[in-house]
């Protein structure tokens, strides 16, 4: 019986679902005003672009590839929002423009990864430097604001009750990324993508297609994130949202996704963003500096995978329930 | 080229500083505050019945000082002006000085901001790095009863922002970079280029407007701004951007570096370069930081205001204007500590906002670097 | 022509690739820039090129093992500025205790990555994500604000950079160029002839087997990592040596350079293939383009970016087209051959009935 809790505790869910609560007790004790509903709303809505962008990274990594270039595209697609608005097209096809160069952006890594076998890691490397390049020279050194009142409050006032809209867009894409990624061929694909391209190839699936379409989402949400950061911030320069990718990318991890693709699930992915955001928070109510929460998330996703694979290997030495390698998330271990 | 050095310590109060050798003897101690209320005087009717406000100490005050990022120098240096403020007025809240990474400035200064409202603090005093984009939620803060007060960059719409105490006039800047670039490359003129931090930094791009502007003075005719690049506030980046300038442009005479990282890397690619004698670096720079380049004429002059007093009478303004002893109006006039008396006036450099002028601010030479370095 | 291509497999001259779009991007800038083929060009390019180039030989071998190190720019930002802080300290400390601790200390940094990755069992990407984020962390919390100035640094430090080793007329090279080619060199030569470098691919095609084969794969990992710190370490005493200010940000994003240089150099991000040489040539030929870019007059700061990024791709995708086009080549020459051979066999062998 313990052993049974014991073992889904050490299941990746189970793990980071004990630290999220312990994060919240601790906190909500600890801290004055961390339970307060409005604080609980601020948290989420401060990073609520990023973790929109983390769903889709979601289906990169799991592919086994990776986009670096999404921070770029968030700034690009908000940049390009903006400057059209000043060259006097209205904020709503402004919007649909940012998406669709999105999309292209997406299908561009996606065609030198895909078609041409290039690493997505140079190639998206390259365009995390291009696409901050492009939105670089639209506005050069200006700042853009003004933005028409429904645009401005669509991204800083609640629109149902006490929740934002972004909010209710980021519960409705978990819900549409959970079912696409668990309960869906094309989920399906992608993990087996990830985990072998040969087999996909053999059992019949398209991989270029897939890849293809998994960059392509990449890059239409990173734009629709970057939109909806615009109107959240009601104004975009050419650095915005420079440098989120490794938030990003850490939250993916910490979710026990596998970077070599193939492994991880969407449950695991949500507890993640949970955790950081949280424990961000928590430490930022208590005067923690940004470098000091810097260092403790950096120390916990080494930890949440280091020590769970410390207490398995203590377990197998000591020659008590079974093989060490079956208790421990298998993907993450293996290398 | 010959370099003409201003041989004695100048001040600059307003007054450009005289391209011709040598500047006369300083005429007033650096920290006299008279020259904070020689600007731009609109409305003072409005103020309280003229009367300076003062403060009363011994009340208990949530305040956190925020700066664009922790880890440099002059931030730490405001830090320690704010904290003498503090001891001062007997504040028995400690000031909170908390500030994201660099690599994380905006999103992490946006997130101080909305936090400081469920802290419960009472003022957020911040060095902006985010532009407007810090606006939203500036400006739900003080919907929640914080008072926002900027120090060092504001926040260029206003939206937000209670009051902006300014360490020199933007406007002036300009003037002051064309002055030293005109001083230093003599009458003949040359060309010249400007090293900044980076793209979005607001009051840098404040002031290369501003010398632009200057620039437009028939005094600086053979003054040439060729170019603008940016280090981004890296040693690194920007020691290499100073190279390239020299390399594209064979007969560039000055570096102007309105940043105390930019100015110290070039200095020292100049330096490394051995090419001293041909291109000189200017802009603003920590005395400590430049000593050495100064007297070996890399960079025989610059100029920086002190981020002491810059923390110290923000502090001042904000710990009054939190107690209610000002309302943060225009016109009205209050007594900061040791550092004088001081009026709240419209923003000329802005299109918006509320200034407390500090100015002024001091020139370094070879004649009185070393005095202040230590 | 063929008969070379004949003799040399394709992966073998794959860096002879990158040297010719090396050579291509050069003779383009040339026509753009002028006094663009002058040798301060070339001593401004080769000495900044030196710090990315030492950092990139580390990386390399920690990528061969099919693992990552993005903790680079955090410990050579780390080192210089301990290493400055103690110089400053204590002026009178050699040159080589102080080159030596700067070794040190990064391998001291890169061993607890290898303790983590090898025998942790940590995914190298999570684990150096993390010390990414804290060795920033104690840089930021070590330096209580105060930044490393070169007024504080002893002469011979802030004279090196300024130094010739070998000046011919205006070609100067400088003491960090020679350290790095000579850390190049080793290294190549480790990786080619020393058992512990060749073992090093065959854990990086397949961990498994390495294992199974009974490779000590734990420990040559850790080395590798090991190694990876060290090398950082003494990229980061040459970024004291070439910068002499450092403040929290010195050494910001390098990682991600360092990882350019590497994948655009050829090695394979998945482990088991590449060399030190391909790394140099990658890190050169970015650090080319760069700096090429912001000395470009046609081209304002807010445009190099856009087409930086856009060249690297270039250069990668050129690359890769080259190589295959190379491959086919290389085949159908063999194939020729082989069915030439197979004729004069069977010729001789009507002959000889």
């Amino acid at each position: 019986m313990a052993r049974d809790i014991f073992r889904r505790l050490v299941r990746w869910e189970g793990l980071l679902l004990a630290i999220l609560a312990v994060i919240v007790v601790v906190t909500g004790i600890a801290v004055p005003g961390y339970l307060n509903p409005q604080n609980q709303i601020n948290l989420l809505e401060l990073s609520i672009e990023k973790a929109i962008v983390v769903l889709a990274m979601t289906f990169v990594i799991v592919s086994g590839e990776i986009d670096l270039s999404i921070a770029s595209v968030m700034g690009l697609s908000a940049v390009l929002v903006a400057w059209l608005k000043e060259q006097g097209v209205p904020v709503e096809v402004g919007i649909i423009a940012a998406l669709l160069v999105g999309a292209l952006c997406g299908l561009f890594n996606g065609y030198w990864v895909a078609v041409i076998g290039l690493p997505s890691l140079a190639v998206t490397l390259a365009g995390l430097i291009g696409y901050r390049g492009a939105a670089l020279l639209l506005v050069g050194d200006r700042s853009i604001g003004g933005f028409p009142e429904w645009f401005n409050r669509l991204g800083q006032q609640p629109l149902l009750g006490p929740f934002p809209l972004a909010l209710m867009v980021f519960a409705v894409l978990l819900v549409g990324a959970t079912v696409l990624l668990q309960f869906s061929g094309f989920g399906r694909y992608a993990y087996v993508v990830g985990s072998s391209p040969e087999v996909a190839r053999f059992s019949g699936v398209r991989v270029r297609r897939v890849k293809l379409a998994v960059f392509a989402m990449s890059g239409v949400v990173s734009a629709f994130a970057g939109v909806l950061l615009l109107a959240r911030l009601g104004a975009v320069r050419g650095s915005t949202a420079e440098g989120f990718e490794l938030d990003i990318i850490t939250m993916v991890l910490l979710g026990g996704v596998s970077i070599f693709g193939g492994s991880g699930t969407m449950a695991g992915v949500i507890l993640s963003i949970l955790v950081v955001l949280n424990l961000r928070n928590g430490l930022a109510l208590a005067n923690a500096t940004g470098n000091t929460q810097a260092g403790v998330i950096g120390a916990l996703l080494i930890l949440s995978v280091l020590v769970p694979n410390l207490v398995a290997a203590a377990r197998s030495r000591l020659g008590r329930g079974g093989s060490a390698e079956a208790a421990v998330i298998p993907k993450l271990s293996d290398l | 080229m010959r370099i003409k050095h201003s041989t004695s310590l100048s001040l600059l109060a307003g007054l450009a500083l005289v391209a011709s050798a040598c500047g006369g003897p300083a005429a007033a101690p650096s920290q006299s505050p008279t020259q904070a209320a020689a600007t731009p005087t609109q409305a003072a009717a409005t103020a309280t019945a003229g009367g300076v406000a003062k403060a009363t100490p011994g009340q208990s005050v949530k305040m956190m000082l925020l700066p664009k990022f922790l880890g440099i120098l002059p931030f730490a240096q405001a830090n320690k002006g704010a904290g003498d403020a503090a001891a001062e007025l007997k504040n028995s809240t400690a000031l909170a000085f908390v500030g994201p990474t660099a690599d994380n400035s905006v999103q992490g200064q946006i997130e101080f901001m909305t936090n400081a409202a469920t802290q419960g603090y009472k003022v957020v005093m911040i060095s902006n790095n985010a532009g407007d984009q810090i606006a939203p939620a500036a400006t739900a803060a003080q919907a929640a009863g914080v008072k926002v007060v900027a120090w060092d960059s504001p926040i260029p719409s206003a939206k937000g922002e209670n009051l902006f105490v300014a360490q020199v006039d933007f406007n002036e800047m300009g003037k002051v970079m064309a002055d030293m670039a005109l001083s230093i490359m003599g009458a003949d003129g040359g060309k010249f280029a400007i090293l900044s931090a980076s793209p979005d930094a607001a009051n840098q791009n404040a002031w290369i407007k501003a010398l632009n502007d200057a620039l437009k003075d028939p005094k600086y005719a053979k003054v040439q701004l060729v170019d603008t690049v940016y280090g981004n506030d890296q040693s690194e980046r920007s020691y290499t951007q100073a190279q390239a300038l020299v390399a594209k442009y064979p007969d560039l005479k000055v570096i102007m570096a309105p940043t105390t990282v930019g100015i110290a890397a070039a200095a020292k690619a100049m330096q490394d370069g051995k090419m001293c004698d041909k291109v000189k670096v200017s802009g603003l720079g920590l005395p400590s930081e430049m000593v050495s380049y100064t007297i070996n004429g890399c960079a025989p002059q610059f100029a920086l205001w002190s981020f002491v007093d810059l923390g110290y009478l923000t502090y001042y303004t904000s710990y009054m204007l939190a107690t209610g002893a000002i309302k943060g109006t225009e016109g009205e006039q209050f007594e900061a500590g040791r550092m004088g008396t001081f009026k709240i006036t419209k923003d000329p450099t802005r299109s918006a906002g509320l200034r407390v002028l500090m100015g002024p601010f001091k020139i370094y030479d070879k004649t009185n670097v070393e005095a202040e370095a230590k | 022509m063929t008969l070379l291509l004949r003799r040399v497999r394709p992966e073998q001259v794959r860096e002879l690739t990158l040297v010719f779009i090396l050579v291509a991007v050069v003779a383009f800038f040339a026509t753009q820039i002028p006094n663009y083929l002058a040798w301060q060009t070339f001593t401004d390019i080769s000495t900044g090129l030196a710090i990315i180039a030492v950092a990139a030989v580390g990386q390399t071998l920690v990528v061969l093992t099919r693992n990552i190190d993005l903790s680079i720019g955090s410990v050579v930002g780390l080192v210089a500025y301990f290493v400055g802080t103690l110089l400053a300290g204590t002026p009178g400390m050699p040159a080589p205790a102080a080159f030596g601790i700067a070794i040190a200390m990064g391998g001291a940094l890169g061993a607890v990555n290898g303790v983590i990755v090898a025998f942790g069992r940590v995914p190298a990407v999570v684990a150096t994500l993390g010390t990414l984020a804290i060795y920033r962390v104690a840089l930021v919390e070590l330096s209580g604000a105060k930044t490393v100035t070169t007024d504080s640094l002893p002469a011979w430090l802030l004279n090196l950079p300024r130094m010739s080793v070998v000046s011919l007329g205006q070609l100067d090279v400088r003491p960090l160029v020679l350290l790095a080619l000579a850390v190049v060199i080793v290294f190549q030569l480790v990786l080619s002839y020393l058992p512990y470098g060749r073992r090093l691919f065959a854990i990086g095609s397949n961990p498994d087997a390495a294992r199974v084969a009974g490779l000590p794969v734990e420990r040559d990992v850790f080395v590798a990592f090991l190694l990876s710190g060290a090398l950082a370490g003494l990229a980061g005493f040459l970024f004291l040596v070439r910068f002499g200010n450092i403040t929290v940000v010195a050494g910001q994003g390098l990682e991600l350079q360092v990882v350019a240089a590497v994948v655009v150099g050829g090695v394979n991000i998945f482990g088991g293939s590449g060399s030190i040489v391909g790394a140099l040539a990658g890190a050169t030929l970015i650090n080319v383009l760069q700096q090429s870019l912001i000395r470009w007059p046609a081209v304002s700061a807010f445009a190099q970016d856009a087409i930086l990024g856009l060249l690297i791709l270039l250069a990668v995708a050129s690359d890769k087209v080259i190589l295959g086009r190379l491959r086919t080549i290389w085949v159908q020459a063999r194939r020729r051959d082989e069915e030439r051979a197979a004729a004069t066999a069977a010729e001789q062998a009507t002959h000889g009935a």
